[in-house]
C-alpha cells in the first residue's frame, strides 16, 4: 500500500515492537498523529500570525502559551524551538565560540555538536570517559586545564551529554557543570536522549544552555527540538535582527538572528504540542521504563557469553549490548549468517535493531509496555535456545 | 460549503487515528483486552456515524 508514488505506507510501529535506539522517544503520541493529519499544510501554523510576526508570539494555535509552558517544563527561562538538536548546538556555538576557542566536548558527544564547534571554527578537547563508561567531574578539571595550557586561552563553551547517545549512561550533568563555572566556562547540556523521556531540571543542573530533541524524545515530528536558557543569556542567543538594507532601508522587526527568524512553521510545531501533555505526564513515569528496560537487559544476560556495555543495571531505556561471544557465534555457522538475530526477531514482531547485528548493538525500549518488555525478553531466551545457546534460559 | 462533512472527515480520521492508537499498543500480537475491545467497539461505532454524515453531505 503506497502514500504516494512509490512511497511505501510506513507500518513498522502498527506492525511490530520497534526498539530502535533513536526512534523510540520520537513516536508520535494519538494527538500528535491528530495534529499531523490537520495541520501537514506548508505554513498551517501562520493563518492568525500577526504583529511582531514570530512564531513564539503566534497566540492560535496556542504556540506563544506553548513556548513559556516548554522553559517551565525545562526550569529554564526561555525556550525557542528548533529544527532539531543540532539547530540548538549550532546557535549557542555561533555565538559562544570565536574562531581558535578552546571548546570542550566528551567522548561521547554526538557528531553534530562536533560540526557545531567546526562551523564556529573553535578547537575541540575532548573529556575522556572513565573505565565504566561515565564522564566525570575531575576528568572535566583536567581537560580544562589542559586546553587552556595548549592554546593559552580559556575555553568558551562545555558541551556535556545528559545521556549519551552510545551507552545511554547517565552522566553527573550537575557536578560537571559546577567545575565548569569554577573556571567561568558556560555549559550546554545535550538532553536529547532525556527531555521528554525523563524529568530534566536546567536550572538545578547548572545549564546555561540546555538543549533537546522532539524527533528523538519528545514524540514529535522531524526535525523539531527545545533550545533554553537562562535570562542571563537570553538576549546574546536570541538577539533580534539590527540589519538594513542599505538600498530600501527595509529591517526585520523581531526576528532573532540565531533562528533564523521563524522556526518550526508548521506540522513539526503542532505536533510536539500536541504530544506535550502527555510528555509531561510520561516524564513522571520513567521508572516504570527503566523496570522494564531491566527485564531486557537480565534476560540478555541469561544468554551464556553476552554483556551490556551499558551501565548496569540499567537507569536508561538505551542499552548497548555486547553478544560477540554469544549470538555471533550462531552467525558463524548460521544460513542466514549475521542476519539471523534480526531476523527471527522480525519473524516475531520485534524490529529496530541493526539488520545484521550480532556482534556489539544498541536497542532502545522506551514506550513499551510490561507486557511488551516480557514478550522481547522472552523473546530473545527463545531465538537463543532455540540456537543451541546455553545458559539459564531456559 | 458543506462544514458538516468536512468535520465528519477530521472526525472521522481522528477515531481512525485512535484505532491506529490501539494497533501500536498492541503490537505485534494485537490481542485486545476485554477493555481495549469495548473502547475499540466505541470508537468503530462513531466512525460509521461519520460516514452516515459522509453519504447524507455528499452523496444524497
Amino acid at each position: 500500500m503506497n502514500c504516494g508514488e512509490g512511497i511505501d505506507t510506513r507500518q513498522i510501529d502498527e506492525l511490530f515492537i520497534n526498539l530502535d535506539p533513536i526512534q523510540a522517544g520520537g513516536r508520535l503520541t494519538v494527538d500528535a498523529m491528530k495534529a499531523v493529519l490537520a495541520y501537514g499544510d506548508g505554513y498551517s501554523v501562520c493563518d492568525n500570525c500577526s504583529k511582531p510576526f514570530r512564531l513564539d508570539c503566534i497566540r492560535k494555535p496556542p504556540l506563544a502559551d506553548f513556548h513559556i509552558d516548554l522553559a517551565n517544563f525545562l526550569h529554564m527561562d526561555t525556550a525557542r524551538l528548533v529544527p532539531g538538536a543540532r539547530r540548538g548546538f549550532q546557535a549557542v556555538a555561533d555565538v559562544m565560540v570565536r574562531p581558535f576557542d578552546p571548546v570542550l566536548l566528551t567522548a561521547y558527544s554526538h557528531y553534530t555538536e562536533f560540526l557545531a564547534v567546526e562551523q564556529a571554527q573553535g578547537v575541540p578537547f575532548e573529556i575522556p570517559a572513565d573505565d565504566s563508561g561515565i564522564i566525570t567531574p575531575d576528568a572535566t578539571a583536567e581537560r580544562i586545564e589542559e586546553a587552556t595550557r595548549t592554546t593559552g586561552k580559556k575555553p568558551s563553551l562545555l558541551f556535556v551529554e545528559q545521556v549519551d547517545y552510545q551507552y545511554g549512561n547517565i552522566h553527573p550533568v550537575k557536578e560537571i557543570a559546577k567545575v565548569a563555572h569554577q573556571y567561568d566556562i558556560p555549559v550546554l547540556c545535550n538532553g536529547a536522549y532525556t527531555i521528554g523521556i525523563m524529568d530534566v531540571d536546567g536550572k538545578d543542573l547548572g545549564a546555561d544552555f540546555l538543549v533537546g530533541s522532539g524527533h528523538k524524545s519528545m514524540a514529535a515530528p522531524a526535525p523539531s527540538g527545545v533550545l533554553a536558557t537562562t535570562s542571563e543569556l537570553t538576549e546574546k542567543v536570541f538577539k533580534t535582527t539590527k540589519i538594513k538594507g542599505d538600498l530600501t532601508g527595509r529591517t526585520f522587526g523581531v526576528k532573532e538572528v540565531e533562528m533564523m527568524g521563524c522556526t518550526l512553521m508548521g506540522v513539526t510545531s503542532v505536533g510536539m504540542m500536541a504530544s506535550f501533555p502527555h510528555v509531561k505526564e510520561r516524564v513522571k513515569k520513567f521508572e516504570y521504563q527503566v523496570k522494564y528496560a531491566n527485564i531486557i537487559a537480565n534476560s540478555l544476560l541469561l544468554i551464556e557469553g553476552t554483556k551490556i556495555l551499558s551501565e548496569f543495571p540499567r537507569k536508561h531505556t538505551l542499552t548497548r549490548v555486547n553478544t560477540t561471544d554469544s549470538f555471533d557465534k550462531v552467525a558463524k555457522t548460521h544460513k542466514k549468517k549475521g542476519y539471523f538475530l534480526t531476523s527471527a526477531l522480525r519473524d516475531r514482531g520485534i524490529t529496530g535493531i541493526l539488520a545484521g547485528s550480532t556482534r556489539v548493538w544498541k536497542y532502545n525500549s522506551y514506550g513499551v509496555s510490561e507486557e511488551q518488555a516480557k514478550y522481547v525478553a522472552e523473546t530473545f531466551t527463545a531465538i537463543a535456545d532455540e540456537n543451541g545457546l546455553s545458559g539459564n534460559s531456559s | 460549503m458543506s462544514k458538516r462533512a468536512v468535520d465528519a472527515v477530521f472526525q472521522g480520521l481522528y477515531l481512525l487515528t485512535d484505532i491506529r492508537g490501539v494497533l501500536r499498543d498492541t503490537a505485534p500480537k494485537h490481542k485486545l483486552s476485554s477493555e481495549q475491545k469495548t473502547e475499540t467497539e466505541k470508537i468503530i461505532g462513531k466512525l460509521e456515524r461519520q460516514i452516515a454524515i459522509l453519504k447524507e453531505e455528499l452523496l444524497a
